[in-house]
């Protein structure tokens, strides 16, 4: 075998040989190869990604981990993390989105933690066949979620030409631990027994981390089918139960998920990180069909396994409770005091290697200071010029596929069981309650797709920062981030740059904000025939919301109400919806991050004064968007008169900018001077730029403008199928 | 007074409808699916949710399970009071318990939305829910359309065992308001002791979670519950 065939470059290869001091075996250098892919290894992101804060009063578990864990308080913690499956999904849409989903959440197990919620970010082209992909790919993720029962609570869609050959699939997932359930793969002591639980390995997903995730696709790629797993919500049902069982019980001693590079990755990590070695005896693992080689078996993706680590003396109650979920319980091998990974078959030693090879050891893009610095540089050209306002702008950007509703994907998807939603998709951001717990579970999510495709930085910074607006307009606390990163080759100067500069925006936003990013997932070579994705980082944010059971609405609840705008931006209409239908690609604005503290908490704490009497953030679709979907709350009985200052194009750009870190409030016209006062106190600009009526009409005072809000709705409605209202 | 609640392998709506039942201050008794000893429960529930992953049709191999034979055994014995949420109506009507059968929603997909009901015939079993009622509960299925051959449909309203439809926000029946395709916009139905709504009550305990209704219809059945054992003793 060569390296080739496992995704190595010789001089990979050459390292391996110096390592080993010998020339590795067929089976060796499959271990290498899957353990060293780009999806494993993080080899061109791991020294960006470290730059990332990682830090805060609420971390319990950063980055490094299954999935990074937060405090929500004395008795609760939060295990979340954002994963791709964009490659299989592409492949094969519905297993593909499935087993994403299933992968995420025993990601989420696999920290001790019971999965409480999902959350979808997905990227499509707008061709007929992206379309027919988005509606396999929400299949997939509903057929998952709701039969393991686990709802999806928000989402996040929006689609461009980029995305035609190079779907994104990103699927976060949000659980719920006891701090006395601290499980990780970290804990395994020689003498401990391996235990592998679930579906009988079979050849299926063989490379499906070293070729199909870590390469760019082509032309033909017909073959790459059988790298594609298939998923099994019943099983992972069954497992997530059985697990979580023997984790409560305090019987395990370590645990692991299988997911990229199957039992091989499972192995090396759980010993690298406890510093142990192990011995494998894969004639024990139960498999699915006949004549399945070593390599297969090490190898194999299929989905539905995890590994334990338990000690002689609980073996028996392990697999006991294995046994009454009707789950297979194998022990396949020990852990051992050795600094090998000693792998056996049909009674023959098969392969040695060191986990630190495996997993330390792998070949690692380095990160100069100076290119570290270099990623904030400005970016030329690409200014947006707003166009003189047009009535029927509003209708245009309402029916955009990136501002328009979400309804047709969220309801497919099981958003109430569990019976802990009390705002589900419908909202920018979930919130659930927790049961042993006074405060609630905010969940926003937000990707990059149009803000980042000039400038990254911008976009990186945007994500960020509408996410924690999001929570801030809850007044729900953030406890932590997590970031999806998708990109092109990262081989290519021009993909890695754009991929580094939206990183970067990452970092300084989230740095800016005092929020840890405590965990992600990178997917990259999503590159088709040489042409790459945009950059597109898919955020995640947890909250501590301190009144789950009476969330701040997002919409007009009283005629009379003044809409106020916190913090009107600058007139830049870079990166928004109308730039692109006006202009083209144009650069994101960049956000002074100096006030960034200061706003989310004067926002928050204001979402808590008892005075606002509804709030949403700006975000895709600007100020005329959030104003419509305000009105579109419960009824449609209440309308908006706008009384904005602005003229000509200057109107376009402040109803239409999309730049973070704004907010519309409403407050009762008696609480004017309070609000005025709040404000004026923290030194944060606002702006009333309307008064809320009982016609169900949205009309512009200055400029004499009116829509019925049921022409509005039927904008907003548009089915995914169809293009935006032209004007 | 003690509500048994089953889970067959995969249930996913177990635990919310023993926590309902918990809320409603209702001793409950956690039923295994391959157990059948069913002597210290009143009522039996069957949830909703998945059993089994739901890959041949839904609730078809939940409802042959040893537990369901135990359940067969005590309402052909006792009269034992069934109530079935979602996926326990597809279990039901799978175990011939409830005539009429629950095929793919006519859309092809799951469907999870908010949905108003109409209680179209008041029932002994719950007891304080009239005629033309409205509840708004959630719906969240992809195998709800209610099926019944002409003859049994006919024989369903005529001896009143249509409970629940789908109805708009006024309490009209309408095509438009029909969220999976069952015949006669039906939601919910009864049959001697035997009770089974595609909806979520136990989702809609309390208003921050949208609506109190589910409470309401869980209330109702436990005071129907209660109204038949005093007069059995």
């Amino acid at each position: 075998m060569q390296a080739e065939e496992v995704g190595l470059t010789s001089p990979e290869y050459m390292k391996i040989v110096e390592l080993m001091h010998r020339k590795p075996n067929d089976l060796e250098l499959g271990l290498f190869g899957a353990l060293w892919s780009e999806h494993c290894s993080y080899k061109s992101t791991k020294a960006l990604l470290s730059r990332l804060p990682h830090d805060g009063p609420h971390v319990v578990q950063g980055p490094g981990a299954n999935a990074g864990v937060v405090r929500l308080d004395q008795d609760i913690e939060v295990a979340f993390k954002v994963e791709s499956h964009n490659h299989p999904s592409y492949v094969e849409p519905v297993q593909g989105a499935a087993t994403g989903v299933g992968g995420i959440l025993r990601d989420i197990v696999a920290m001790g933690a019971r999965p409480v919620a999902l959350a979808d970010l997905l990227r499509f082209g707008i061709d007929a066949h992206s379309l027919i992909l988005l509606d396999r790919v929400v299949k997939g993720v509903g057929q998952y979620g709701n039969a393991i029962g686990i709802p999806t609570v928000i989402g996040d869609l929006a689609f461009s030409d980029t995305y035609r050959g190079n779907p994104l699939v990103n699927v976060m997932a949000v659980g719920l631990r006891s701090p006395e359930m601290h499980i990780s793969a970290s804990t395994a002591r020689p003498g401990q027994w391996l235990l592998l639980v679930g579906q009988r390995t079979g050849r299926d997903g063989i490379h499906g981390a070293s070729l199909l995730a870590s390469r760019d696709f082509t032309e033909g790629d017909d073959d790459l089918r059988p790298t594609v797993q298939v998923g099994d919500p019943f099983l992972g049902k069954l497992l997530m139960e059985a697990t979580l069982k023997a984790v409560s019980e305090g019987l395990l001693a370590a645990l692991q998920d299988l997911g990229a590079a199957g039992l091989a990755s499972a192995t090396a990590e759980l010993c690298d990180a406890s510093g142990v070695g192990a011995e494998l005896w894969l004639d024990r693992v139960p498999l699915r069909q006949k004549g399945l080689t070593a390599y297969d078996i090490m190898l194999s993706e299929t989905q539905e396994r995890m590994l334990l680590v338990t000690s002689d003396e609980n073996l028996s109650q392990v697999v006991s409770i294995f046994e009454h979920q009707e789950i297979l319980c194998s022990v396949i091998g020990h852990i051992t005091a050795s600094k090998e990974l000693a792998v056996q078959y049909r009674d023959r030693p098969v392969a040695s290697v060191r986990p630190d090879w495996l997993i330390k050891e792998a070949p690692r893009r380095p990160l100069s200071e100076a290119q570290w610095v270099s990623l904030k540089a400005p970016v030329a050209g690409g200014t947006a010029i707003a166009p003189a306002f047009d009535p029927r702008m509003v209708r245009e950007v309402l029916s955009d596929r990136d501002v328009r509703d979400r309804r047709p994907i969220y309801r497919r998807y099981d958003s109430t069981i569990r019976s802990a939603t009390i705002w589900g998709p419908s909202h920018d951001s979930a919130i659930l309650r927790v049961r042993g717990s006074d405060a609630g579970l905010a969940i926003a999510v937000f990707g990059t797709g149009r803000w980042a495709s000039v400038d990254p930085y911008a976009g990186g910074v945007g994500a960020v920062l509408l996410v924690l607006a999001r929570l801030a307009a809850q007044g729900a606390e953030p406890l932590g981030l997590t970031d999806g990163v998708n990109a092109g080759n990262p081989d290519l100067a021009e993909s890695y740059d754009a991929m580094a500069a939206l990183v970067r925006g990452v970092a300084d936003a989230a740095r800016a904000a005092g929020v840890p990013v405590t965990g992600g997932n990178v997917s990259l070579h999503n590159e088709t025939d040489g042409q790459a994705i945009w950059p597109t980082v898919m955020m995640g944010g947890v909250g501590r919301q301190p009144h789950p059971y009476s969330p701040l609405p997002d919409y007009l609840t009283a005629s009379g109400d003044l809409l106020f705008l916190i913090n009107p931006s600058e007139l830049n209409l870079g990166g928004s919806v109308v730039a692109l239908h006006h202009q083209g690609m144009t650069a994101f604005p960049r956000v002074d991050l100096r006030k960034v503290p200061h706003l989310l908490k004067s926002v928050s704490d204001w979402a808590l004064s008892g005075v606002p009497r509804a709030m949403r953030a700006v975000g895709p679709g600007g100020l005329g968007a959030v104003v419509v979907r305000m009105m579109q709350g419960q009824t449609l009985a209440y309308g908006v008169e706008m009384d904005l200052k602005e003229r000509d194009s200057d109107l376009t750009a402040r109803l239409f900018n999309e730049v973070p870190l704004q907010w519309v409030t409403l407050v009762d016209s008696r609480d004017k001077d309070r609000a005025m006062d709040y404000w004026g106190n923290l030194g944060v600009e606002v702006t009333q730029v309307g008064v809320v009526n009982d016609t169900g009409t949205l009309s512009f005072k200055a400029q004499g403008h009116s829509w019925p809000g049921s022409t509005l709705l039927e904008a907003w409605h548009r089915p995914f199928e169809e293009g935006a209202y032209e004007p | 007074m003690r509500v048994g609640v089953v889970t067959f392998p995969g249930s996913n709506c177990d635990c919310d409808t023993l926590e309902a039942f918990e809320f409603l201050d209702v001793p409950t008794k956690h039923l295994w699916y391959a157990d059948t000893d069913l002597t210290d429960v009143d009522a039996v529930v069957l949830p909703g949710g998945f059993s089994y992953g739901d890959y041949l049709r839904s609730g078809a191999l939940a409802a042959k399970a040893p537990m369901m034979t135990a359940i067969r055994d005590a309402i052909q014995g006792r009269d034992l009071p069934v109530l079935g949420i979602c996926n326990g109506f597809q279990i039901l009507t799978e175990a011939g318990l409830l005539p009429g059968a629950l095929r793919a929603n006519r859309h092809g997909q799951f469907r999870c939305a908010w949905q108003t009901l109409r209680v179209t015939n008041e029932s002994p079993l719950f007891l304080g829910l009239s005629e033309g009622e409205l509840l708004r509960l959630p719906i969240a299925h992809a195998e709800g359309s209610y099926y019944a051959p002409a003859g049994t449909l006919a024989d369903l309203f005529m001896s009143r065992e249509v409970w629940l439809q789908y109805v708009d926000d006024r309490g009209d029946l309408n095509t438009l308001t029909n969220p999976n395709g069952s015949l006669a916009n039906i939601a919910g139905i009864t049959r001697g002791n035997v009770a089974a709504l595609m909806p979520h009550p136990e989702r809609a305990l309390e208003k921050a979670f949208g609506s109190e209704d589910g409470r309401r219809l869980l209330m109702a059945w436990l005071r129907g519950l209660q109204e038949r054992s005093a007069h059995a003793s």
